[in-house]
């Protein structure tokens, strides 16, 4: 289940190799490479989220498709007024990305202690029980 | 708001949504890939310094293959023509020297004659004061285009053959930059760039020393940058590059060409 997202992510790149065959007009590839990042972030900021249970899919889908189209008209801009706007995306995406992934990490580090402890317990009251039956009835 | 709403939710919900929103992420990551087919258009729009890391290694590689694809059938055409050359003796000669002739013009063939050696290097002098600011100047380097006209001058005062970093100048031979090295027929060659001409010693030297030309405009920025040496003898090596066309055909009547 959790692999859902990756194999979606493969799927859509397949797909789109598929279908586009590299035809996007290349003037266009850098703004959608930009929008990638935006995309990419967002889902990560999806995860971490959902990992979180805080997690609300309007905010989700809205935050997604907003995120992508002013990366895209930023990255745009930027090139119509001959600033580079982009980096300054990049930059934003990119850092919020690397902390999105590092609270990502913790929360599964977390979860995976837990579980380790939750069953060290278990087993230790398994045990306990199973030294002394006649005491417990 | 419960505060506990999200606890009696479903642990998962958010997978599904994550999911749909990859399939789309992924779908223009595929549209933003940098391919073979978009990567020259792509690459005239980044900083150059991007450019050069982006480069590295990827148009070597290419240049490899074809070289490596060139060489097998190379070979192969090599034993069939020898093995030809055994059956007949007496048309052969006469073939054969016609052949020398084509393949001497074509740059096919290693030559050896009088002539010169031209070595181009980056200037070492270090970032110049312009009015306080310290910088360092576009002409203190050798440029793709400083190689392409001192070719091309070589030419023009007479050499008969002319190489560049023992890489034979034929006629299909380009010169490019990129980023901070030049492309030579695709390879790269950077600073000292080492021409050699096969010519009259002389009237070479005397071509490329003429005033105004291009060797005293890069004299003047660095005498450093440019050494002129006569020589004796002057060997090049024949052009190592694809001979192949695709499109050119020889057309059967000449006639026709006209």
């Amino acid at each position: 289940m959790i692999f859902l997202p990756i194999v979606a992510l493969a799927v859509g790149i397949l797909l789109g190799v598929l279908l586009l065959n590299g035809g996007v007009d290349p003037r266009l590839g850098v703004y959608f490479g930009i929008a990638c990042l935006a995309g990419l972030d967002t889902v990560c900021g999806g995860v971490r989220s959902g990992l979180e249970g805080k997690f609300r899919n309007d905010v989700f889908i809205t935050g997604f498709v907003s995120n992508v189209l002013i990366a895209f008209f930023l990255a745009w801009l930027g090139d119509r007024i001959g600033i580079n706007l982009y980096v300054a995306v990049a930059f934003v995406l990119g850092a919020r990305l690397f902390t999105n992934l590092s609270l990502i990490r913790r929360y599964a580090l977390t979860k995976w202690q837990d579980a380790q402890e939750r069953k060290r317990l278990q087993a230790l009251a398994q045990s306990n029980i199973s030294a002394q039956p006649e005491t417990n009835l | 708001m419960n505060p506990f709403a999200n606890r009696i939710q479903t642990q998962q919900q958010w997978i599904l949504p994550v999911t749909a929103m990859c399939l789309i992420l992924g779908v223009m990551t595929s549209m933003a890939w940098v391919n073979d087919r978009n990567r020259t258009e792509r690459l005239q729009r980044l900083d150059p310094d991007q450019r050069a890391r982006v480069t590295t290694g990827s148009i070597d590689l290419d240049a490899f293959q074809s070289m490596s694809t060139e060489v097998q059938s190379l070979r192969e055409q090599k034993s069939k023509i020898e093995k030809a050359m055994a059956d007949q003796t007496g048309q052969g000669k006469i073939l054969e020297e016609q052949v020398q002739t084509a393949e001497l013009l074509a740059g096919l063939s290693p030559l050896e004659g009088p002539g010169i050696q031209i070595t181009l290097r980056d200037s070492n002098k270090g970032p110049q004061s312009f009015g306080g600011i310290m910088a360092v100047t576009s002409d203190s380097i050798i440029h793709d285009i400083d190689v392409l006209r001192l070719v091309n001058e070589l030419n023009a005062t007479g050499a008969e053959a002319v190489s560049v970093n023992g890489r034979r100048v034929v006629s299909g031979t380009s010169f490019r930059c990129v980023g901070t090295t030049i492309l030579m027929d695709g390879v790269r060659i950077a600073s000292p760039v080492v021409i050699r001409g096969i010519g009259d010693t002389q009237t070479l030297v005397g071509g490329m020393n003429l005033p105004g030309g291009l060797v005293s405009e890069i004299r003047q920025s660095d005498p450093s940058m440019v050494e002129i040496t006569p020589m004796m003898k002057v060997q090049l090596p024949a052009f190592a590059g694809t001979t192949q066309r695709k499109f050119a055909t020889v057309p059967k009547d000449p006639k026709d060409s006209k």
